[in-house]
């Protein structure tokens, strides 16, 4: 428990808090750039996050207690997770092991629960139409997110993300394996689904299209800036996820000095970019499709993560 | 010596008569020519395929480098499919001219001559997967038979039996690889998989793997051979091909069919796996009975009736093979012949009525005692023989299949033919006195005459029926129970 | 040849040829259009192509390259093309009224690869096989046969059956790869030319299904009954 353990889980915690609407400008704007638009500018969010914390809030009248406490939640809740998982170093923390994957995708389901309560609390046709949607991408794609745990679970024979990590990078032959390749797919599936980027709907505010966006239409000043920062921090939580313990597992700071800690910080940020240039590309390259084909990409992300299960019992 | 050169220039006959005859057929397109090329292919077949059961000592002949095995089963199964051949050939002479089709008539003849060749030569093959491609060549040729007549019914029906066939035959293929592999174990990585062989390594295989292979090929030969419940594509294929590609499919296909299922069951009893094989071919054989039971008393199409009994018939071959020991086996295999013989018969005369009548309905067919005296009268012997009573062939081997059902475990399986036996009886015969006796609605007056051509395979059918089922001769029931024990010995 | 110990690499490679055979079914599965399903259907039989290669590489068995060779030109390239000629000839691009929804089929599909795991683990047990491949190779073969028939009995377009069984024929010559490379030669080599005679007189009745009954789906053939 030394000192400098501390310090690199404040920091992890700091790095995620701070670089975390950095990738969501990122990524928006090469949606934009993509589009051949001019796009917002890279630090778009940093400004809007500053304009909102100056703001007045406005309750509305039908609000109940939980209209405060959920914004609170999620962004606690985000928090929380970047403790448990591989963000800077590659070795676990002091407080690491508080929660496994498993626990950490139990905080991330709790803070969109909250959001979605949120959004049924005010009473606003939007709100509603926004939670119901969520919810029902949620029913099928949470399911398959446990079963993806599971299977990187029996990959690595253990519950936590930093063993994982280090099997990755230790042997070649487990990260070209079939389950191994099946788990990145299945996950980068959930990916777009949980960061809001299946082709389904549209990143314009056009209430038609909305599903994140439609459950926080009620909020406004610091209490919408929480929420949009708690749901950027989740972005960067899952791609830390898939990059540091699934697909990229290289980069983290082995022996956790500060310039290790700052390199793993920018590898991220570079690892992130190419991430978020493929997510951009699958989203924008394929039309909007019917709402109600969000079933057949959770299907497929549910079929390869049954066969990476397999893959991972005839090894 | 003498024997074995003799039998070979048998079999070369049995095969390259109808080759010949189908050469011919596509390189001298002439009607008249290629029904009388094609009649001639199937009397040289039936001529090499009557002395081979009387030839074939008790062991096993190897021909061609071993490709092609003749023993007393092949020769009992050949034997069966070149009489339907033959029978069929004469009467397409007659019925296939009512069809006034003769510029395509060529076509026909070429595919009816090249479906006998493969129904021939499919018992003689000696390796397994030889054997799987011979049964999918007869899929392939009879396909094209079926959609002859180009009509909607018959596309549908074509399509049906070649998707649901071919997807059983797949299913065969599974099995027989899965014995190979199975048989891998015992002979090492690259064996040629005989009979023979795999029946002698039988022993040493792994029981598990074994019935495994065996339950795949029973339900893929089995689609073939047309057991229920896969027997869906068999009413459609049966009732929309011409008559005489009908009797062919059930007197000479199934019977192919079901000889693939039968050695396999040998090489699984060798294997030592119990009673199972068995059972299921008793289950499939008593859901055979009943489902041609049911469709029968229901019926209203005249060529779906005698599908129908065709279900049913198999069904006893399977209880019988299923029974097993000598009796058993016996009775299924002069079950199998004496079915060719009254399906041929009951198939002619549905295809001459349904020409005279211009109605494949049941009701729609009336009268028939009064406007043919003769064929009618020949039919309707041949539905009371179809039904197995006696004095014709198919009560005696019924009776025997029954009586060899009732010193087995599956005692059950006889009270429930049976009963299904009595209750086709009275079904069956039902449509026939609806269809010769009833004063009631006069229907459209048939056309007057029907061509000798069509008549004289009922007679050939008929008198041999008579015969089989007066006088069962020792020297065949000899045959019979010698090629019991190695296929099925009596259960424990 | 799955009796001695196999290479590593070797494993995994077949591994892997044969989860991608198994991956590509499930696109066949889920897709809507018959052009995609010919694509699948190809680049599958180019993997099956492959695996036999490499059997025949690790297990010593020289003929198998010609085996692979034929399969690829044959199975790889001649019948997709013959399918796409009939495809092109009927105007049909995709299923209309699916039976099943792709999403349903995927999720089908998922548990019939379970149960042939569950059937291939008895089997292997059985016969005493330590190796995963032995496992792997028929959980894929039963696999792809059980979603071959899924395709058969749930689409009613006829292209879409005659792939259905194309995928049961290609499962069982990847098993057969795997577990029997040392199966004769002539035996391959017909069952490979009897597969293109198939594909050939599928192409004639589906020709004849449009022109005489005038549709080649099978929810609109339903003359015949009882």
């Amino acid at each position: 428990m030394s000192g400098r353990d501390i310090l690199l889980q404040i920091g992890q915690v700091m790095t995620v808090l701070l670089l975390a609407p950095l990738i969501q400008g990122i990524v928006v704007q090469f949606e934009e750039r993509v589009q051949r638009a001019r796009g917002p500018g890279i630090l778009q969010p940093y400004r809007d996050l500053w304009k909102l914390f100056h703001k007045q809030i406005v309750v509305p009248q039908t609000a109940s207690w939980l209209f405060w406490s959920a914004p609170v939640v999620a962004f606690t809740g985000m928090l929380t997770v970047p403790i448990l998982i591989p963000v800077l170093t590659n070795f676990p923390l002091p407080l690491s092991d508080m929660g496994d994957i498993l626990g950490g995708g139990l905080i991330l389901t709790l803070a969109s629960f909250m959001i979605v309560l949120a959004g049924l609390d005010t009473a606003s046709a939007y709100g509603g139409i926004g939670s119901s949607r969520a919810v029902m991408v949620a029913i099928l794609a949470e399911p398959t997110l446990i079963l993806v745990f599971v299977g990187i679970t029996l990959l690595a024979k253990a519950m936590l993300p930093f063993v994982v990590n280090h099997l990755l990078v230790a042997s070649w032959a487990a990260y070209w394996s079939p389950a191994h390749l099946f788990l990145v797919a299945a996950f980068f599936i959930l990916l777009l689904v949980e960061t809001d980027r299946m082709p389904i709907h549209s990143s314009t505010h056009i209430e038609v299209y909305m599903i994140e966006e439609g459950r926080i239409l009620e909020y406004s000043g610091p209490l919408l800036a929480l929420l949009k920062w708690a749901s950027a921090m989740k972005q960067f939580i899952l791609y830390t996820i898939f990059c540091n313990v699934l697909l990229l597992p290289w980069g983290l700071s082995i022996a956790g000095t500060a310039l290790g800690a700052l390199g793993a910080a920018i590898g991220l940020i570079v690892k992130f970019t190419l991430v978020a240039s493929v997510v951009v590309f699958v989203e924008t390259a394929q039309s909007r499709l019917r709402f109600y084909r969000y079933q057949e990409p959770l299907a497929a992300s549910f079929l390869l993560a049954v066969l990476a299960i397999i893959g991972t019992q005839l090894g | 010596m003498l024997r074995e050169t003799l039998i070979g220039s048998l079999l070369l006959a049995l095969s390259m008569a109808p080759l010949a005859a189908a050469l011919l057929c596509l390189l001298a397109p002439r009607p008249r020519f290629c029904e009388a090329v094609n009649l001639a292919a199937a009397a040289i077949a039936l001529a090499s395929a009557l002395p081979l059961p009387f030839l074939v000592g008790g062991a096993a002949m190897l021909f061609w480098g071993g490709y092609v095995i003749i023993d007393r089963l092949a020769a009992w199964v050949v034997l069966c499919s070149a009489i339907v051949y033959f029978l069929a050939s004469l009467y397409a002479v007659g019925y296939m001219r009512l069809l006034h089709e003769d510029p395509r008539l060529f076509r026909f003849y070429a595919l009816f001559a090249g479906f006998g060749l493969t129904t021939l030569i499919a018992p003689l093959m000696n390796s397994i997967a030889i054997y799987w491609i011979a049964i999918e060549l007869t899929t392939l040729v009879s396909t094209f038979l079926v959609a002859f007549e180009r009509a909607a019914e018959s596309m549908e029906a074509a399509w049906k039996y070649i998707m649901v066939v071919s997807a059983g035959i797949s299913l065969a293929l599974l099995g027989t690889v899965l014995i190979y592999w199975d048989g891998s174990f015992v002979l090492g990585p690259s064996y040629q998989m005989t009979w023979a062989v795999m029946g002698a390594a039988a022993a040493r295989m792994n029981p598990v793997l074994t019935i495994l292979a065996f339950l795949l090929v029973l339900v893929g030969y089995g689609t073939k051979v047309g057991l229920a419940p896969m027997h869906s594509w068999l009413p459609d294929a049966y009732s929309e091909s011409p008559t005489p590609v009908s009797a062919m499919l059930s007197g000479a296909l199934e019977n192919t069919a079901m000889l693939g299922i039968v050695r396999f069951l040998g090489i699984a009893r060798a294997a030592d796996t119990g009673r199972t094989p068995q059972q299921v071919l008793v289950a499939l054989g008593a859901l055979s009975l009943l489902v041609g039971a049911l469709f029968i008393v229901r019926q209203r199409g005249i060529k779906r009736l005698m599908a129908y009994s065709s279900v049913e018939h198999m069904g006893v071959v399977a209880l019988g093979f299923g029974f097993g020991g000598s009796l058993g086996v016996a009775g299924a295999l002069y079950h199998m012949l004496n079915h060719s013989l009254n399906k041929s018969l009951m198939f002619f005369g549905a295809g001459t009525m349904m020409r005279a009548y211009g109605s494949k309905e049941i009701p729609e067919i009336t009268g028939v005692g009064r406007s043919f005296p003769i064929a009618g009268g020949l039919w309707l012997a041949g539905a009371v023989g179809i039904t197995g009573a006696p004095p014709f062939g198919l009560f005696l081997s019924e009776f025997t299949v029954m009586r060899a059902g009732l010193q087995t475990p599956f005692a059950w399986a006889v009270y429930v033919m049976a009963i299904l036996l009595v209750v086709i009886f009275v079904g069956f015969m039902n449509h026939f006195r609806a269809m010769y006796y009833d004063r009631g609605a006069a229907g459209p007056a048939p056309a007057p005459g029907i061509s000798a051509w069509c008549v004289a395979p009922m007679w050939l059918s008929l008198v041999p029926l008579l015969i089989l089922g007066l006088w069962w001769p020792s020297g065949i029931w000899s045959y019979l129970t010698s090629i019991a024990p190695s296929l099925s010995p009596a259960l424990p | 040849m799955l009796s001695q110990p196999l290479d590593p690499l070797a494993a995994s490679l077949f591994s892997l040829l044969a989860i991608v055979s198994l991956l590509l079914s499930f696109v066949m599965l889920a897709s809507r259009w018959l052009k995609n399903y010919l694509y699948a259907f190809a680049a599958q039989s180019w993997a099956v192509a492959l695996l036999s290669a490499a059997v025949g590489y690790y297990g010593h068995h020289p003929l198998l390259y010609l085996i692979a060779v034929l399969t690829l030109l044959f199975r790889g390239l001649v019948l997709p093309y013959l399918i796409w000629r009939i495809i092109r000839r009927l105007e049909i691009d995709r299923e209309i009224h699916e039976i099943l929804q792709p999403a349903s089929g995927l999720v089908i599909g998922a548990l019939l690869v379970m149960f042939a795991l569950a059937v291939a683990y008895r089997v292997a047990g059985e016969l005493h096989l330590a190796q995963g491949v032995a496992v792997l190779a028929l959980t894929v073969m039963l696999a792809m046969a059980l979603i071959g028939f899924l395709m058969l009995a749930v689409r009613h377009e006829a292209i879409s059956q005659v792939l259905g069984l194309l995928v049961v024929e290609n499962g069982i010559f990847l098993g057969s790869q795997i577990v029997v490379p040392g199966m004769p030669l002539l035996i391959e080599l017909v069952v490979l030319f009897d597969l293109l005679v198939i594909v050939a007189c599928f192409g004639v009745l589906v020709g004849y299904l449009a022109t005489h009954a005038g549709t080649t789906s099978a929810l609109k053939l339903k003359r015949l009954v009882g």
